[in-house]
């Protein structure tokens, strides 16, 4: 190829029906910037605040309708070498990605490129023709469980081909055209490279208007990590996100902490026997007073309690309520905390017409770090 | 001086007051014997818009008479909120109406404030207390079936002919595309999205039916375009089919533009609630002219101006 070819952008995706994506990113958006990582298996929205509290939304390739990812334009001149895992310099020009060593294969680099950007402008884009509203709260009825992968980002590394493109994304238009209610948005988003902007072109339908976008991209700021140590977790909750939702919503706005405490099972959950310890409460404190909601030993409300020695940490109240909008978005949360009191809220986000438990379904994350008591 | 005309259109007359309350406050209205005129031109409105408009009378009012010593013309300012709210309670509402069988208590409280149907709105210019006012006498059935009289006295002044007379139009070159907006509601939408991005919006229309809008900041670029749309010929054009003023050649895929304030643009765009047909033109660099018909274009029963200057963009 010779130097004078066009360079392929880095990230080609499009959707049919931005709603589900809209929806996605409003999860998490609690504070104007937020930084995309791109890479092969999709996109990671990561927004902070106050240095403790960060939300990830993960969106992965297969929830778009097309998704190709290429390297970003490197600093050498073969544009189309495979990227080594190590080879953070050439990535971009800031320097600021690094290659999440986790779980990729050896030879290509997980993460592709990454930037800032405002996402109140990304989500007003969007939503331009009033169209990418609010979806309806998922139904909770057992049929519309999806079964879904609690470490789902390390598990779709191994369907894609070398270029990225997600497989069955043609399939799933299907989806989105059968029933609906009103219009439907489509969108396409193609992002050049550093220190480009991030294009999208948004259409309603064949006759209406179209609208392109380039939203101003800005370097990466490093984020606080948060590393979830899963060896040392102490305690493991998956439950109905209604239940933890009507808990939170209960709860009057002054208050100020909100303390997860866990007891251990003392039998088997087969046969529960009245105990006099709760498996789960959450208590609440504030100016006003304090409000303490138990949470029954019931598989029926806590599908899946694991807990190995009592746990009682505390969080911000304010910080814990940034996460309502995503919770009532989903269908499935997963509390976990480990020793050091980090809290990982993983709420999953269904697709409104999902195939099944293929994995791709968006999910929210939140990593909250305890209050030193 | 004297005035009085029954109003028969008040849903109408209703709507094209909650575009121009949301404008200003204080509005002019010249009444002649044929038109009446609607002036918002403050200089404190928001981005300079000025609105200009003109409704044949019999389209609103019947048994109207009007007697002036100035031409039998009368112009008066008044507080538009004031005038909203006469018309508000002379608009009926016909669901209100519905008796509901298991609602023996049909007091109406709580269902709806005008649980009145109206039979008859009167306005007569009149004068209390040496104080002029249009006096809104609206006649109606309560749901029990009992006549129920309010009236509404919005104080108005009256302005001296001298004034009325520099009352103007303001000067425009002419415009250079003339095109049909799409439906102002998907146009309100799509711009009250932009409004959080910038103060500024370019709009951009050529003779071969392509209008855009676009916001351009450091943050972000957005242009929306509408492509097929009409472009109305006016008279104007067919008299100039020969000489040009501007250019030879028309070229109709030239795309003419004027940067106005989002605000403003927006401020028109709440008169969607009246309009039925709308056609914009550009003057550019220079300013907006948008033309909204109220009722059928054919008919002109009446046409809302809005003049929206364009902002000098740094």
């Amino acid at each position: 190829m010779s130097q004078d070819e066009r360079i392929p952008a880095v990230l080609t995706a499009s959707v049919a029906d931005v709603r589900y994506l809209a929806s996605l990113l409003r999860g998490v958006h609690f504070s104007n910037m937020a930084s995309v990582t791109l890479s092969r298996s999709g996109l990671t929205i990561t927004v902070e605040e106050a240095r403790t509290l960060v939300g990830y939304a993960f969106i992965f390739a297969q929830v778009f309708d097309e998704f190709e990812l290429h390297a970003s334009k490197p600093n050498n001149p073969k544009p189309n070498r495979p990227r080594r895992a190590t080879n953070g310099d050439a990535v971009s020009d800031s320097g600021s990605t690094e290659p999440e060593s986790d779980e990729e294969e050896p030879d290509a680099p997980t993460v592709e490129a990454a930037f800032q950007i405002n996402l109140n402008i990304l989500i007003d884009c969007l939503n331009i023709f009033g169209t990418a509203g609010p979806l309806p709260a998922p139904s909770t009825a057992a049929n519309n469980f999806k079964r879904w992968k609690r470490d789902g980002e390390g598990d779709d590394d191994g369907v894609h081909g070398e270029d990225g493109r997600a497989n069955g994304g043609r399939g799933r238009i299907d989806a989105y055209l059968a029933g609906g209610d009103g219009k439907r948005t489509s969108m396409r988003m193609s992002y050049e490279g550093d220190g480009y902007p991030l294009t999208l072109l948004i259409a309603e339908d064949a006759n209406g208007p179209t609208t392109t976008c380039e939203i101003t991209t800005y370097q990466v700021e490093p984020h606080i990590d948060l590393e979830f140590d899963s060896e040392t977790v102490v305690l493991r909750i998956i439950f109905k996100s209604s239940w933890l939702r009507d808990a939170l919503s209960e709860l009057d706005p002054s208050c100020e902490k909100l303390t997860f405490i866990a007891n251990p099972s003392v039998d088997g959950p087969q046969r529960p026997r009245l105990n006099t310890q709760p498996m789960l409460r959450i208590q609440a404190d504030g100016t006003h007073g304090s409000t303490e909601m138990d949470f029954p030993n019931d598989k029926e409300v806590l599908e899946t309690f694991d807990c190995t020695q009592r746990v009682s940490f505390s969080y911000r109240f304010s910080h814990i309520v940034r996460t309502l909008r995503a919770l009532s978005s989903s269908t499935k949360t997963s509390l976990r905390i480990d020793e050091s009191g980090l809290l990982s809220l993983q709420f999953l986000m269904p697709k409104p017409q999902s195939t099944g438990a293929d994995g791709s379904d968006g999910f929210v994350e939140f990593r909250c770090l305890a209050l030193d008591e | 001086m004297r005035f009085r005309a029954n109003i028969d259109n008040v849903p109408t007359f209703f709507r094209i007051m909650q575009t121009l309350e949301k404008l200003q406050k204080r509005l002019i209205i010249k009444f002649t014997e044929t038109t009446m005129h609607l002036i918002c031109n403050s200089d404190t409105n928001e981005g300079g818009i000025q609105v200009w408009s003109q409704i044949k009378v019999p389209s609103l009012f019947s048994k109207y008479r009007i007697q002036s010593n100035a031409n039998n013309e009368i112009t008066l300012v008044l507080s538009s909120e004031a005038l909203l709210g006469a018309l508000r309670s002379a608009s009926s509402n016909p669901s209100g109406l519905t008796i509901n069988p298991n609602n023996g208590n049909a007091n109406g409280q709580g269902n709806n404030v005008n649980s009145i149907e109206t039979e008859e709105v009167i306005v007569r210019l009149t004068k209390k207390n040496e104080q002029a006012m249009l006096s809104f006498e609206i006649t109606g059935l309560s749901r029990l079936g009992r006549t129920v009289r309010v009236a509404h006295d919005v104080r108005i002044e009256v302005l001296k002919p001298l004034d009325a007379a520099r009352l103007g139009e303001p000067l425009c070159p002419a415009p250079d595309v003339h095109v049909l907006l799409p439906p102002l509601q998907k146009l309100r939408t799509i711009v009250e999205r932009l409004r959080p991005m910038s103060n500024i919006l370019a709009l951009r229309a050529n003779n071969s039916g392509v209008l855009q809008i676009a916001v351009n900041t450091e943050g972000v670029k957005v242009e929306t375009e509408w492509r097929g749309c009409t472009n109305p010929k006016t008279s104007e054009e067919e008299e100039n089919a020969d000489g040009d003023e501007d250019e030879g050649e028309k070229d109709p895929e030239k795309l003419h533009s004027v940067v106005i304030s989002i605000k403003s643009f927006l401020k028109f765009l709440n008169s969607h609630v009246v309009s039925t047909t709308t056609i914009a033109c550009i003057c550019q660099h220079h300013c907006l002219i948008l033309y909204v018909y109220i009722g059928d274009v054919a008919d002109a029963g009446g046409v809302l101006t809005f003049y929206i200057p364009a902002v000098i963009d740094e």
